[in-house]
């Protein structure tokens, strides 16, 4: 008897655990997968062109701070933790540590922000610009496009942030912060292979 | 077992337990330094170039399936995703073979 009640529900367990769900907002992803593609064809053009002027690229790249590129990667990895950290608060709806793990996130990714405005006015002071050569107008153009989609998501994390501080988040639709937490893993992601082949390769 | 369950207002939900979380960040970090430490030492250009491109692949795997939470998302989303992390540096690393 009390081994059919387990059975019958660990299969009703079951059944609720199969009944999975795409973490976040449809809408969300779709606008998730254009981002990837644009930044791909980015990352393939930069591979190309690279092909085409190795001289140039490999003086070019000289030219970078590669610890530079090391401390936004950390910084972008940390801060990203802190957001699954937040979420993973935010399901066990401790709505204080929420906040607090978010603010935490929100300063890791402004150390980002700054380096990358420290290097930009490193390049900038050696006389290098976008129009320098075709190695720096990509270098400048990829990596400009990411720094703007680390400020849309850092303004997305405020938002979040101003929200749970509100305590206006309820763990029964999840969805509007699983979006803007993984739209923030998302631009860790890019910066994962944006780091690789511009300052490693 | 890497994972706890919480009840939402219809079902239960699976969330990682901040220790995965903490090795999945450990493992980023990790990658990212043997990336660099292959890019400055004197290795074979193009062992280095699949090398460095394979970590990228295993820190998306780590994005994807822990961060992003699809581990335990539908299928073909868990696999779009992943897709993403395996075809791009595929397609990077045969432009940097020819």
């Amino acid at each position: 008897m009390v081994e059919a009640a387990t059975n019958s529900l660990n299969k009703n367990t079951q059944q609720q655990l199969n009944n999975i769900k795409l973490p976040g907002d449809l809408a969300m992803w779709f606008f998730i997968l254009a981002e990837l593609t644009v930044f791909a064809i980015f990352f393939i053009g930069f591979a190309v062109a690279e092909q085409l002027n190795s001289a140039m690229f490999i003086l070019g790249k000289a030219k970078l701070h590669p610890i530079a590129g090391l401390i936004n990667t950390a910084a972008l990895i940390t801060s990203s933790l802190f957001v699954a950290l937040a979420l993973r608060a935010f399901h066990l709806q401790k709505q204080r540590h929420v906040m607090w793990l978010l603010i935490t996130a929100e300063l890791i990714a402004v150390i980002y922000l700054v380096v990358k405005i420290w290097e930009y006015q490193f390049l900038i002071t050696q006389g290098i610009n976008i129009e320098t050569n075709t190695f720096f107008t990509l270098y400048f153009l990829i990596t400009g496009f990411h720094f703007m989609h680390v400020l849309l998501g850092l303004v997305i994390l405020m938002f979040m942030t101003i929200k749970a501080y509100r305590n206006q988040y309820s763990n029964k639709d999840p969805s509007g912060f699983e979006s803007g937490a993984c739209y923030w893993h998302m631009v860790d992601m890019l910066w994962i292979i944006l780091f690789p082949l511009i300052y490693v390769i | 077992m890497n994972n706890e369950y919480v009840s939402l207002s219809h079902k239960k939900k699976r969330i990682f337990k901040k220790k995965t979380l903490l090795i999945s960040w450990l493992l980023l970090m990790v990658f990212t330094l043997i990336s660099v430490v292959l890019g400055k030492i004197a290795l074979d250009k193009q062992l280095m170039i699949a090398t460095v491109l394979f970590t990228v692949f295993l820190k998306g795997h780590q994005i994807i399936d822990i961060f992003m939470e699809l581990k335990y998302a539908p299928h073909k989303w868990r696999i779009l995703l992943l897709g993403y992390v395996v075809i791009l540096p595929a397609i990077i690393a045969t432009i940097y073979m020819f």
